[in-house]
């Protein structure tokens, strides 16, 4: 399982144009700035800052989640700003593998049904359903605990499980809310690993999260802080470069 | 337009998540279906039980009553003396002209010997038995009234033509005489006058009212006693059995029959039409307890509501979960609406069992056959799966509204 190499007549995964996004009050609170964030496929990068900065609106806006109040969003060259709730629905179950801070497993199914769940909405065959969870799950350093109950397993397990979730559909993006939020250094260190070989393997990764040594293992970054997004100066750890 | 066909809840898949989602909490999921349970099931049971008891009074009640047919005489006083009771339009040979008509069984004249008569044991004995009812009646009316012999012999013609004192008594009134053997021909005193006692019956199909009291021929009486009292209550009436279907037939022909010359002088009792009467009693009951299922359906349409609002508000996480694997607004709504119509359904389909258990059971017990109107049992578990779907309506339309943004951060 591997996601297309990138070429050069390929539109990029996620390409903002002055995206803002202002909740409407007295005043209105502006929540993301107007920014400007290209992301070309198999990139890996970390969207890092304090918390209230504005990471989680970007990441809601990113996952087709929320909509922008100003800017042009297009997601692999798809205008996301145009349509309706029922196509970005489908978008965000095609297109974006979503990886949460608090996993999202539903408690009474196996690892192997929680990735199989991932797969009812988007017309997959049925009978291919389980290879590919199987396949997901083996991805993702799984194999072993299929058909584990979540409530079983440790919370790295618990986290892997979710990645396979999120890749079964080959998506086109990784959006990762602070995939390492609950887990400890060790677990962490685990799942940190497996992004790593995720991007080697050629993903579209975004993590968004506040802890500096997450984002340190992406190969670019970008901060936010007041809802303003800057690019970070570029830092190319060791062995990756691209 | 998207490059990629809409997402979609494939029909398996919706009832295998609705399914899923009803097992993952069994017990709840059983406590759920209860009110569903109870409201069908009471449906099911009280019309099966109306029916069944309907069927019962078919059969006992009504088979007496639509083969009486009664005739009463209302004899003009005028010209009389007050005080003197005018003669009876019935002729002497009432029995012979009824039992003619074709159809009857058995048919005579009765009624309540007038004054009331001393009744005991011994000839100055001190009237225990005084305020049973004393009744005349022609050996035809006896038969009509089909008693049960417990002891002795019943009424016949010879008795009533050479007018003989003897009587017929009830249980209740040999008991309250002190009679219970015949074999030494006991006598019980009327007005100090012994009357041999010929036979002891200890039930009637007709006329329940000679159950508590005794019988003597009419001959007798009239000789001794004079007329019938003329009034209402105490006054002289034919009763007719008839053979079963025959007795609107004979109550057209009785009057000619008795009295070709008056037959105006008779006003003729059919049985009332056994359907009607059936009819308004059983969809009088039928009615209060269907009002009561309808009660029931309602407590376990708003309990399915409830529980199903609670799940939608417990599984906000799944819900923005499946919306960020491509679920569509209307998919959430219809696992929700699916998980409830299917709990409503499997309480139909559990209720409409215990129903169908308990009008069984009640039939076997008493001996009764059950009925079943099967237009009513079968589309039983439909009525659940309406309860269902319209209960899960409301939480699944709120379940469709949460916002995945608010359901994915409420971790």
């Amino acid at each position: 399982m591997t996601a297309p190499a990138a070429e050069a007549a390929e539109p990029p995964v996620i390409a903002l144009a002055g995206v803002g996004r202002t909740h409407p009050g007295r005043p209105p609170v502006v929540a993301l700035h107007p920014c400007d964030l290209t992301v070309h496929r198999g990139e890996y990068l970390a969207v890092t800052g304090p918390s209230g900065s504005g990471k989680s609106t970007l990441l809601h806006l990113l996952g087709l989640l929320d909509t922008p109040t100003t800017g042009r969003y297009e997601l692999d060259g798809i205008d996301t700003g145009s349509l309706r709730d029922r196509d970005r629905s489908t978008l965000r179950g095609r297109r974006i593998g979503f990886v949460f801070q608090s996993f999202h497993l539903l408690p009474h199914r196996t690892a192997e049904e929680n990735v199989v769940l991932a797969q009812v909405y988007n017309r997959s065959p049925r009978r291919a359903r389980h290879t590919a969870a199987l396949e997901a799950l083996h991805l993702a350093g799984l194999g072993h605990r299929t058909n584990a109950l979540p409530g079983t397993m440790s919370g790295g397990e618990r986290q892997r499980v979710a990645i396979a979730r999120a890749l079964v559909n080959r998506p086109s993006l990784l959006l990762c809310d602070e995939p390492t939020g609950n887990l400890d250094s060790a677990n962490a260190e685990a799942v940190l690993a497996q992004f790593d070989a995720l991007h080697a393997q050629g993903f579209t990764l975004v993590v968004i999260t506040h802890d500096p040594s997450v984002a340190a293992r992406a190969e670019r970054r970008v901060t936010i802080r007041d809802g303003v997004l800057n690019e970070a100066e570029a830092v190319q750890p060791a062995g990756d470069a691209r | 337009m998207l490059p990629e066909p809409p997402s979609r809840l494939s029909l398996r898949d919706l009832l295998s998540e609705a399914l899923s989602g009803i097992l993952q909490r069994p017990g709840r999921s059983v406590l759920t279906m209860l009110g569903t349970v109870l409201g069908i099931g009471a449906f099911v049971a009280v019309l099966g039980l109306t029916a069944t008891a309907t069927g019962q009074i078919g059969e006992r009640f009504s088979l007496t009553k639509a083969t009486t047919v009664t005739v009463t005489d209302r004899p003009s006083t005028d010209g009389l003396a007050p005080g003197t009771n005018p003669s009876s339009d019935f002729p002497a040979d009432t029995d012979r002209r009824m039992s003619a008509i074709d159809g009857v069984q058995a048919g005579g004249v009765w009624w309540p010997v007038p004054g009331s008569p001393v009744i005991s044991r011994h000839p100055d004995g001190p009237g225990e038995g005084t305020g049973l009812s004393l009744l005349a009646a022609t050996p035809g009316a006896v038969a009509a009234m089909e008693p049960t012999l417990s002891a002795g012999v019943t009424m016949d013609d010879f008795v009533q033509r050479t007018a003989q004192p003897v009587v017929l008594l009830s249980e209740a009134a040999a008991k309250r005489l002190g009679v219970s053997r015949l074999d030494a021909q006991p006598a019980v005193f009327i007005d100090h006058v012994p009357y041999t006692v010929i036979g002891i019956y200890s039930d009637v199909r007709r006329q329940p009212a000679a159950l508590l009291g005794m019988v003597i021929p009419a001959s007798t009486a009239l000789e001794r006693y004079g007329n019938p009292a003329p009034d209402a209550d105490r006054g002289v009436q034919g009763l007719v059995a008839t053979r079963v279907g025959a007795a609107t037939v004979v109550a057209d022909q009785l009057p000619l029959a008795l009295r070709p010359d008056t037959p105006n002088a008779f006003t003729v009792v059919p049985p009332p039409d056994p359907h009607s009467l059936q009819d308004t009693v059983t969809s009088d009951l039928t009615g209060l307890f269907l009002a009561l299922a309808g009660i029931c359906l309602l407590v376990g349409a708003v309990g399915i509501a409830n529980t199903t609002l609670v799940a939608v508000m417990e599984r906000t996480q799944e819900i923005g979960l499946r919306r960020s694997l491509g679920a569509r607004t209307g998919h959430i709504a219809a696992q929700f609406l699916a998980e409830s119509t299917a709990l409503g359904t499997l309480g139909g389909l559990i209720g409409t069992g215990l129903g169908v258990v308990t009008v069984v059971g009640v039939a076997a017990a008493r001996d009764w056959t059950a009925v079943l109107q099967p237009a009513t049992t079968l589309p039983a578990p439909l009525i659940g799966t309406v309860v269902g779907l319209l209960a899960g309506l409301y939480p699944a339309l709120r379940a469709a509204r949460t916002d995945p943004l608010t359901a994915l951060r409420s971790a």
